[in-house]
C-alpha cells in the first residue's frame, strides 16, 4: 500500500534543514503500525509526505501502486479525499462549523448534496457516539469529543488509510484509551491500513509494528503483533 | 462551481465573522457605486430640464430667418438686409414637398394688452399663420387656436399666453368671448394656450397675445413680412435634408447666393437634439470615469481585506486542502466572498442611490409638476450591477490566487 525508497526531505527556509535522510519504509495493505521517535526526529515530516500533503526532495514513494511525484495536484487532491483520512493531534476542525458540517465537508468536495451528506455525517457521528453533539460548535466540545468528530470526518469517504498524528497527544489518558480502541476496531473490522505517530509508547503498543525513527532514518521496527497478549497479561 | 446552502452560508459566515472590518469595507464600494449614481441620475435631470425647453416643438422642425447677405451676388454688394415676406411662405409650400407643415410668424412689442382696469404690461403680440400650431403645439385650454378664416379675413381676435389669462381671470374662468385691447383696438379672445415655455424665437410663450399674422401686418402696416418660417418635414425626410432646397427657393425669390448662409440664416431641432445629445454623451463619460475611479479604490480596498483574511484562514485553507478540497474549488470560495460582499455592497449603494434621486426628482419639477427624470435608467442601474460583479471578481482575483497557493500541509501549522 505505502512503499518508500530513499525518501530525503530538507527545509529551505532559513538554514537548510536535512529532516529526512533516506527513508526505506514499506507498510502493507491492512497493518497498524506507529512511528515513534524523538521529538523533531522527523515523525510528522514523515506522515505529511505519506497523506500528500507536503512533497519530498529525493527518492521514490509509491502510494497504491502510483508514484506520488507523478500525481497531479488536482490527483493528490482526489487521493487525500478518497483513499486517505487524517487525523491531528489538534483535531483541526473549522471552528465556525458545527459537528454535522465539519464531517460533511469532504463529501462536499466530492459533490455530494447537501441532503445526502448531511444524512452521511449524522450516521458517521451516531457511529462515535456523537449523535447528540450534532449541532455544536467545536469550542463547546470536549477534547475527546472533537477527536472523535475529526475521525467521523477522516471516515466519512471510507478511505483505505488513516493517518494521525499524535492523535492522543491532547487527550487524557480515559480518552486516549477510547481513542485508541476506535482506531484498534476499525483495524480490525474494516482492515484499514493504520499508521500512528506518537511519543506514547503505551500508544504504541496497541499497533502491530513499532517502526522507530532516528537522524532521519529508520532506526529499529519492533514487530508487536502479540500485544493484544501482552495487554491482556498485564492487565492481570 | 458547487452552489448550494452551505456554500453559500460558509461565504457568509466568513463575511459576518469580523463584521466591523467587512462594513468598512463594504462602505468603499457603497460610496463610490452611490456616488456613481447620484451623478447619472443628476445628469438624466440636467438633460431632461434642458431637453424640455424643446417640447412642443416637433423634432425634425426648422426655421429660417433674415440675416445681411454675405456673399456678392448678380449686382448686389453684400451686406444688403432684406425681408421675409409671405409669398416665400407659399414658395415654400409650392416647391419643397417634403415639408409637412410651412407656417411664418411675425410679433410687434411695447404694446401691452388691457382688460378693463388691468395692464399686463410684460404682454407682447405675436402674428401667427394658422398652420403654426401644427410646428409649435399651443397647448389650448380653452378655446381654439387662430385658425383658415381668422387669417383670410384679418378679424381682430386673439389667443391669451398663460401669463395674459392669469392677470386678467380668475383661474378656471372660461375668457373666450370677452374683449381685450392692444394698442388702442379690441380683439376678441377665442382661446387660452398653455405652451410650453421653451426656445424663445420672439418673447415668452406666457407672455404672448396671440393674433392672426394678417392682422397684425395690416395693423401695423407691415405687408407681406414676417419674422420667420417654421416648418416641419414629412415622416421620414430629415429636416436637415431640405434645408438646401428651402435655403434655394427663398434665395431664388431675393436674388440671393443659394450658398450665403449667413444671408438665409437657419436652425433645426435636429441639429439642436444632436448637439445635447453629444454634449451629454460627453457629460457621462465623465460620470462613469469619475464613479469608476471612486469604485476603484473601495474595490482596492475590498482587495486588500480579502488578502489579510486569507492569510489569517491560512490553516483553515490548510484543512481544507487535507481533506481533499481542489485548488479550484479553494478559488472559487475566495472569489465568491469577494463578488457577494461587493455585490452586497454595491447593489445597497444602487438602492440607497436610486431611493435618494428619486426624492430629488419629486422635488425638482418644471412649472406643470412633471419630473425632468432625475433618476437613475433602468440600462444604467442594470450595467453598474453588472460592473459591480465584475468588479468584485477583479477584487477577488488576487487574494483566491494567494489562498490557491495554500499547501495542505498548513493545516499541520496550528496557530
Ligand atoms: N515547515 C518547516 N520549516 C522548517 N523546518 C521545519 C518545518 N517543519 C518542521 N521543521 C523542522 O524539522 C524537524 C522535524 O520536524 P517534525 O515536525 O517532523 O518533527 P517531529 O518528529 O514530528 O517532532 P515532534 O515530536 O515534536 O512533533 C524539526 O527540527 C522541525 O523544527
Ligand atoms: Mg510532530
Amino acid at each position: 500500500m505505502i512503499h518508500l525508497t530513499n525518501i530525503h526531505k530538507t527545509y529551505n527556509n532559513g538554514a537548510p534543514l536535512h529532516v529526512l535522510k533516506g527513508i526505506d519504509l514499506d507498510i502493507e495493505k491492512g497493518e497498524f503500525v506507529s512511528i515513534m521517535g524523538a521529538s523533531g526526529s522527523g515523525k510528522s515530516t514523515l506522515l505529511n509526505i505519506l497523506g500528500i500533503l507536503d512533497n519530498y526532495d529525493k527518492g521514490k514513494y509509491y502510494l497504491a501502486g502510483n508514484l506520488v511525484k507523478n500525481l497531479t495536484e488536482s490527483q493528490s487532491a482526489e487521493f487525500r479525499n478518497k483513499l486517505i483520512g487524517f487525523i491531528f493531534q489538534s483535531f483541526n476542525l473549522i471552528s465556525f462549523k458545527n459537528a454535522m458540517e465539519n464531517v460533511a465537508l469532504p463529501l462536499f468536495y466530492q459533490g455530494v448534496s447537501r441532503k445526502k451528506r448531511n444524512v452521511m455525517a449524522m450516521e458517521y457521528l451516531d457511529k462515535l457516539g456523537l449523535k447528540d453533539w450534532a449541532g455544536h460548535m467545536p469550542s463547546e466540545m470536549s477534547g475527546g469529543q472533537k477527536q472523535r468528530v475529526a475521525i467521523a470526518r477522516a471516515l466519512i469517504t471510507r478511505p483505505q488509510i488513516i493517518l494521525a498524528d499524535e492523535p492522543t497527544g491532547a487527550l487524557d489518558s480515559k480518552t486516549s484509551v477510547e481513542v485508541m480502541d476506535i482506531l484498534k476496531t476499525l483495524h480490525a473490522e474494516e482492515k484499514l491500513t493504520i499508521a500512528v505517530v506518537t511519543h506514547e509508547s503505551g500508544v504504541a503498543n496497541e499497533t502491530d509494528k513499532i517502526i522507530h525513527i532516528k537522524d532521519g532514518l529508520i532506526g529499529q521496527i519492533t514487530e508487536n503483533y502479540n500485544h493484544d497478549f501482552w495487554t491482556a497479561a498485564s492487565s492481570k | 462551481m458547487r452552489i448550494d446552502r452551505d456554500s453559500i452560508e460558509e461565504i457568509v459566515k466568513t463575511i459576518t465573522q469580523n463584521k466591523s472590518r467587512s462594513l468598512l469595507t463594504a462602505f468603499g464600494v457603497f460610496w463610490g457605486i452611490l456616488i456613481l449614481v447620484v451623478l447619472l441620475s443628476g445628469g438624466n435631470g440636467v438633460r431632461g430640464m434642458l431637453l424640455s425647453n424643446f417640447e412642443g416643438f416637433a423634432t425634425n422642425s426648422g426655421f429660417t430667418f433674415t440675416g445681411a447677405t454675405s456673399i456678392p451676388y448678380k449686382g448686389f454688394k453684400k451686406g444688403r438686409s432684406w425681408d421675409l415676406t409671405t409669398d416665400d411662405m407659399q414658395n415654400v409650400r409650392n416647391n419643397v414637398p417634403e415639408l409637412a407643415h410651412v407656417s411664418a410668424a411675425s410679433a410687434h412689442w411695447g404694446t401691452p394688452p388691457v382688460y378693463g382696469e388691468k395692464k399686463y404690461s410684460e404682454g407682447w403680440l405675436r402674428g401667427n399663420e394658422p398652420e403654426y400650431q401644427y410646428i409649435e403645439d399651443p397647448n389650448i385650454i380653452y378655446g381654439r387656436p387662430i385658425n383658415e378664416i381668422d387669417f383670410r379675413e384679418c378679424r381682430k381676435v386673439c389667443v391669451l399666453g398663460m401669463g395674459v389669462y392669469e392677470s386678467f381671470f380668475t383661474k378656471g374662468e372660461d375668457p373666450c368671448g370677452k374683449r381685450i385691447q392692444v394698442d388702442g383696438i379690441y380683439y376678441t379672445i377665442v382661446g387660452v394656450s398653455d405652451g410650453q415655455e421653451n426656445i424663445n424665437l420672439l418673447g415668452m410663450n406666457r407672455d404672448a397675445v396671440t393674433i392672426p399674422l394678417s392682422t397684425l401686418q395690416r395693423t401695423y402696416n407691415e405687408g407681406k413680412v414676417v419674422y420667420y418660417l417654421a416648418y416641419t418635414a414629412k415622416e421620414g425626410v430629415k429636416i436637415s435634408d431640405v434645408e438646401d432646397k428651402i435655403r434655394r427657393v427663398v434665395a431664388e425669390h431675393h436674388v440671393i447666393s443659394p450658398d450665403d448662409k449667413e444671408g438665409i440664416r437657419q436652425v433645426n431641432a435636429e441639429e439642436m437634439f444632436e448637439m445635447l445629445d453629444t454634449l451629454f454623451y460627453g457629460i457621462e463619460v465623465l460620470i462613469w470615469l469619475v464613479g469608476m475611479g471612486t469604485l476603484l479604490a473601495g474595490i482596492i480596498g475590498v482587495s486588500n481585506i480579502m488578502m489579510v483574511t486569507v492569510k489569517e484562514r491560512t490553516v483553515e485553507i490548510g484543512i481544507r486542502r487535507a481533506i481533499g478540497a481542489q485548488p479550484r474549488d479553494i478559488l472559487q470560495q475566495i472569489m465568491a466572498e469577494s463578488i457577494l460582499l461587493t455585490t452586497v455592497a454595491g447593489m445597497t449603494g444602487i438602492a440607497f442611490g436610486v431611493l435618494v434621486m428619486n426624492m430629488v426628482d419629486t422635488q425638482i419639477v418644471d412649472n406643470m409638476g412633471n419630473s425632468y427624470g432625475y433618476i437613475a435608467t433602468f440600462g444604467s442601474v442594470v450595467s453598474l450591477t453588472l460592473v459591480v460583479i465584475v468588479l468584485g471578481a477583479i477584487a477577488g482575483l488576487a487574494p483566491a490566487m494567494r489562498a490557491m497557493a495554500i499547501k495542505p500541509v498548513e493545516a499541520m501549522h496550528e496557530d
